[in-house]
């Protein structure tokens, strides 16, 4: 089952000599004839990669997996994977892992920010962790320490890290990110549901008539899901219609039966004119359900004047001038700017025309109730020819025929009795009006009673394989506790704090450090110490240039843990060897809230351990005394944090308690055994537990032998109690190890595919006992408003509004850049189907790298032409913050209008990211990768 | 130059994991064997100054530029993966509902007079059960409490499967930016070029909890966890 000692060191000897004469491993065993895969061990496991969350068949044999097969029995996939799925068999196997921890020292061996990397034990790593998250606290409290978190650990890793942050060091600056990847979709389901997560489920697809795909590339993206599309599309193709809403065609568009194409940021007036029709002509046609809308439905607008979630005047790092006057042009508009003749007319029910000077507060979630009469004028503007010229992408289209296409999606959108599932992810959540963006959509289909019923509803598609699991519902966000609980609610905090067994007023009431935060407050130098966990944020953030030089030169200390060393572990003080996804226990939950679990296959590489381990070894170096007392008011959080020390010694600890013995290795967590007779663990590797065959000398310097109780288990059943009876609930520990994961809520073993629909939802149906209504809309975030119109708040009362759901006023508004003479072209960044986020498992998986080993640079050949740029040639490209280079690809998968390049980010050597923008969301704080203006050059 | 950079990272690669070897209680002794320090350029897939783009290109493409009909076909990663296209492409792509090039050649009856690889069986074998909704209330077609599947041969490529470049794709040769050590084995005699996964092969080892696979009164129940739940504290 495991590796032994010989055999590992007979394949790594052979994989390093391989390596350094740079030759392929030639290692491959044929069989002689047919055999039986007697002595493979077959075991289910969720994928690695994005959110569709498909379940694998995976083999092992002697220790290392062998072979990977798509699922029959997973109903997300059914016996299919994509490229990336079948893949995984080799993603651990990369001949760079990480197998030790590596130190920046001096000749002497200390450690030295400007020293080379060497090896150090992991009792080394960890005291220079303790010794600089010490001086942290010191010097900032625990606003000093920040940890970029992850929609890729797993929930149980995502758990254990947020139970350390939140209740062991009283900090919450640990955002994922999966801010960068869907927080605007979390903020417009708060604010239209007052609950996180999607109404439908991925069954939506075949039971529908219609699929449109906004500004997502679910093709290349959700390739699965997609080829559930094309299946559903190609066994009815007159009546099931498909429609892609670009900004550049792709894949995507190739199964199309319309394509539009538009100009970036414009699908909030695309939303907004389909709901014109059906507003407009609701009179003559009757096409709102109004039954439906009056008994579940409010409408609802926020201010407009809210800016674009970039640096504000006065902030440290802008008065130290850090940023050049190219970028302070761009950033400048933060603070105000002038309406545009573009969005003047969409603005003007909102009290602004082109010309006015618009004054930004920073980004706000208020919102208050309005009439009917006042969304029905928000809606005027956008006319079919108001819409049409500003939406309309292609230059080279004519107008009449796009004219025609809006017409023919809003009468898709409309037609009686046509089931219509809109899909999105990248393109409506990395939006400077991303949140705007998202509550839009369920506007259409909420008056048309097509949401949250079979093959209806808006759905919001996530990025990551546990966005939705570990981010989301695990609560790995600056904001959140677990089970959409929030730091900033008291009666919250309290709960959590029984629960964690953490005195009263341990957890920290301010939470506002969302992951640019984290980078900015680096570079302002308030964070001294920053943990990267499954994740490559100084890859993966635009504005990079900042961040990799803060992490370089400022004071403060950088930890990267990771399987393979990617840019942010080459920009950290010191790497940790992480072990990878088949390597430990683990849970993921997909996009239509699946939770999926798994077993630990196979033992890690050298001396890498889980990240859970790491986490749980670093409570070992904290005490009460050490962490629990007073802290002065810090960053964002303008009160002291109290000592909770003697109420610590009421609940029986002592001073040199350690957040160990508290947090992970207390008494309920040791009732949860290990026992080789259950059916889930027999036979089955968990380092953790009982430390394994390697024998890894760990953070104490001597060999690890297991923690002796089932530490997964407890920390999933622990995370599950907070979601169970609240909507949220999960299942056993032991069910999902006997089922292809279920969808949540799961109420007596029950999973539940349509969410607030009283028939199938039974928290719905508890709530629609005495109305007899068909849905209840109960999440309770932002349940009570005060009212007022388009220019504000008229009754500051507030008006409760249980079971329902919000429709709201907002309008098209530009992003703070966009193309000009002198940057006279779109960038647009994202990913490829064969490659996952920044490329560092999928880089060095062979078929996966030499099927796109480089970030193109996809452009219409007549801008090529025109940029004297050749198919295959190098090329600049260009913003204020910064230029790399890409080779020209003008016929490739991607297929970009004139005036509009894409370029993938997961190529460490097209660091696009250099080029990129950090404005967000300014509700959402999600950033806008989808937009900036840059030129193009020959290199 | 180039290779002379290649070496030095593959020896650095190579102490790596010789010190990732270093056993119980010989934790010193690997210390000694790397009497280097590792830089920051040579981690990783850029070897190049990260802080300006001036010297760092990306590696080119170079698909393969043999026709359909003369290419060689490149083995499969290992037992049942999707084979990957050793052909050029260009002007076969992009697959539309009306124009897929790749299955004129590769449909079984023609493929071997085309000397190419045979769409297999599993790619005619429906797995997707088929769920109705019936007076406005969905009904599934399996029980996936139970794990049940529903697996039907068709005469048609399914549906789910016409989007070949989903998962086969033409492959850029040269230099791996990184060599990787997965060991294939081939549980059939020509497994490195062709498909076995069909018949009882689909539904080998589904049941990965054995016996148990099935979820118990006594699961749901989970009457032995001390953790599970609030106690009364809700929110």
């Amino acid at each position: 089952m495991s590796l032994s000692r010989r055999e590992f060191l007979k394949s790594s000897a052979a994989a390093s000599a391989a390596a350094a004469i740079g030759m392929s491993v030639p290692a491959e065993l044929s069989a002689a004839a047919n055999e039986a895969e007697g002595d493979w061990r077959w075991d289910k496991a969720a994928c690695r990669f994005c959110g569709t969350g498909c379940g694998i068949m995976m083999a092992t044999k002697n220790g290392k997996i062998v072979a990977v097969k798509g699922d029959p029995a997973a109903p997300v996939n059914r016996g299919l994977n994509c490229i990336k799925g079948y893949f995984n068999a080799k993603i651990m196997y990369g001949a760079d892992r990480l197998t030790q921890p590596l130190l920046r020292v001096d000749a002497n061996g200390k450690f030295d920010k400007k020293g080379k990397f060497v090896p150090v034990s992991w009792e080394r790593a960890f005291d220079e962790m303790e010794v600089n998250i010490k001086k942290a606290l010191k010097s900032g409290g625990p606003e000093a320490v920040g940890i970029f978190a992850s929609g890729q650990y797993t929930i149980m890793e995502g758990y254990a890290a947020q139970k350390m942050m939140k209740a062991g060091l009283r900090s919450n600056a640990i955002d994922p990110n999966a801010r960068h990847c869907m927080a605007s979709a979390v903020v417009g389901f708060y604010q239209t549901f007052g609950v996180d997560e999607p109404s439908g489920c991925y069954d939506d697809i075949e039971l529908t008539d219609t699929i449109v795909s906004w500004g997502s590339n679910m093709a290349e993206m959700h390739p699965i899901l997609w080829s559930r599309v094309t299946d559903r599309k190609l066994s009815d193709p007159d009546r099931v219609k498909v429609v892609s809403i670009q900004t550049y065609t792709h894949r995507t568009s190739d199964l199309a039966d319309i394509e539009i194409i538009f100009s970036p940021n414009t699908d909030t007036a695309l939303w907004n004119y389909v709901a014109r029709e059906i507003v407009m002509r609701d009179d003559a046609e009757k096409i709102i359900d109004w039954d439906f809308v009056k008994k579940h439905m409010i409408f609802a607008t926020g201010p407009v004047n809210i800016g674009y979630g970039m640096r504000r005047e006065g902030e440290k790092s802008l008065k130290a001038g850090k940023y050049s006057a190219l970028e302070m042009e761009t950033i400048s508009k933060e603070m105000s700017k002038v309406v545009s003749h573009k969005e003047g007319p969409a603005l003007e029910p909102y009290g602004y025309k082109a010309g006015d000077t618009m004054k930004h507060t920073a980004g706000t979630l208020a919102h208050w109730e309005i009439s009917f009469e006042d969304y029905k004028k928000s809606l005027e503007p956008y006319t079919l020819d108001y819409t049409a010229n500003i939406v309309k992408g292609n230059p080279d289209e004519n107008i009449e025929d796009f004219k025609a296409k809006l017409q023919a999606l809003a009468n898709l959108y409309i037609e009686k009795g046509r089931k219509v599932v809109s899909f999105w992810t990248m393109g409506m959540n990395q939006h400077t009006r991303g949140t705007w963006c998202n509550t839009l959509s369920y506007n259409v289909h909420f008056m048309l009673n097509k949401q949250a019923v079979p093959g209806s509803g808006a759905f919001s598609l996530t990025g990551q394989p546990s966005a939705c699991g570990t981010a989301r519902e695990v609560g790995t966000f600056t904001h959140r506790l677990p089970a959409d609980m929030m730091v900033a609610n008291p009666a919250h905090r309290k709960i959590a704090e029984n629960k964690w067994m953490v005195p009263e007023g341990t957890l920290n009431g301010v939470g506002v450090q969302h992951i640019m935060k984290i980078h900015r407050d680096i570079e302002d130098g308030l964070i001294k110490f920053a943990w990267v966990n499954v994740c490559n944020p100084y890859q993966d953030s635009a504005s990079a240039h900042h961040w990799i030089k803060a992490a370089r030169e400022m004071d403060n200390f950088i930890v990267t843990s990771d399987g393979y060393p990617g840019i942010s572990a080459k920009v950290s003080d010191l790497i940790l060897p992480s072990a990878m996804i088949y390597e430990k226990w683990g849970a993921y939950g997909n996009a239509e809230r699946r939770t999926q679990h798994w077993r630990q296959q196979v033992l890690p590489v050298g001396d890498a351990m889980s990240d859970t381990w790491q986490w749980v070894e670093l409570s070992k170096r904290f005490t009460v005394k050490e962490v629990w007392g007073e802290y002065a008011p810090s960053g964002p959080r303008k009160e002291a944090l109290p000592s909770v020390i003697d109420k610590a010694k009421a609940m029986g600890y002592n001073e040199d308690t350690t957040l160990f013995e508290i947090l992970f290795a207390n008494k309920i967590a040791k009732t949860y055994a290990l026992d080789q007779s259950d059916p889930i663990q027999k036979g089955y590797d968990n380092t953790e537990c009982y430390g394994d065959s390697r024998n890894v000398v760990g953070s104490d310097g001597k060999i690890f032998k297991g923690y002796g109780f089932f530490l997964q288990k407890y920390l999933w059943e622990e995370y599950a109690a907070f979601t169970r009876g609240h909507g949220h609930d999960l299942a056993p520990f032991d069910v999902y190890h006997k089922v292809r994961g279920l969808k949540w809520p799961v109420v007596d073993g029950k999973e539940t595919a349509w969410r607030f629909n009283a028939k199938y939802d039974p928290y719905a149906a508890k709530a629609t006992k005495d109305t007899g209504n068909s849905h209840a809309f109960y999440g309770s975030i932002a349940k009570a408003l005060p009212s007022g119109d388009l220019s504000g708040v008229k009754v500051k009362d507030k008006k409760s509004l249980a079971n329902k759901a919000k429709i709201f006023a907002r309008p098209y508004m530009d992003p703070p850049e966009m193309p000009d003479a002198n940057y006279d072209v779109w960038l647009c960044t994202g990913r490829v189907l064969e490659h996952w986020h920044s490329g560092t498992m999928t880089m060095r998986v062979p078929e996966l790298y030499r099927a796109v080993p480089e970030a193109l640079c996809y452009m219409h050949p007549k801008d090529a032409e025109a940029k004297d740029l050749k198919q295959g040639g190098l090329c600049w490209v260009e913003s204020r913050r910064g230029k790399v280079k890409a080779r020209v690809e003008t016929r490739g998968r991607n297929r970009p209008p004139r005036g509009l390049v894409f370029v993938p980010w997961f190529d460490e050597k097209v660091f696009i990211n250099k080029v990129c923008l950090d404005a967000t969301c300014p509700m959402s704080k999600q950033t806008d990768f989808k937009k900036c203006a840059v030129k193009i050059y020959k290199a | 130059m180039k290779a002379m950079s290649k070496i030095t990272i593959g020896l650095v690669a190579a102490a790596l994991l010789m010190v990732g070897c270093g056993g119980e209680g010989a934790k010193s002794s690997p210390k000694k064997v790397v009497s280097t320090t590792i830089t920051e350029e040579s981690l990783g897939l850029r070897k190049t100054d990260l802080y300006t783009e001036d010297s760092t290109i990306a590696d080119k493409t170079e698909y393969r530029t043999a026709q359909a009909t003369t290419s060689s076909k490149i083995k499969r990663a290992f037992q049942d993966a999707p084979p990957m296209i050793p052909h050029d492409t260009i002007g076969m792509l992009p697959i539309k509902v009306e124009d897929n090039r790749c299955v004129s050649c590769h449909m079984p009856d023609i493929a071997g007079a085309m000397g190419a690889t045979p769409i297999p069986v599993s790619h005619f074998t429906n797995f997707r059960e088929r769920n109705k909704v019936v007076n406005g209330t969905f009904q599934s077609a399996v029980n996936n409490y139970k794990n049940e599947v529903s697996i039907v041969h068709e005469d048609k490529l399914q549906g789910a499967r016409f989007n070949c470049s989903q998962c086969h794709a033409p492959q850029s040769q040269g230099n791996l930016a990184v060599e990787n050590t997965f060991e294939p084995v081939y549980t059939s005699k020509d497994g490195a070029n062709r498909s076995s996964w069909s018949g009882g092969k689909l539904t080998e080892s589904l049941d990965t909890v054995g016996k148990e696979s099935y979820v118990t009164p006594e699961d749901v129940a989970n009457k032995h966890s001390a953790a599970g739940s609030l106690g009364g504290s809700g929110h």
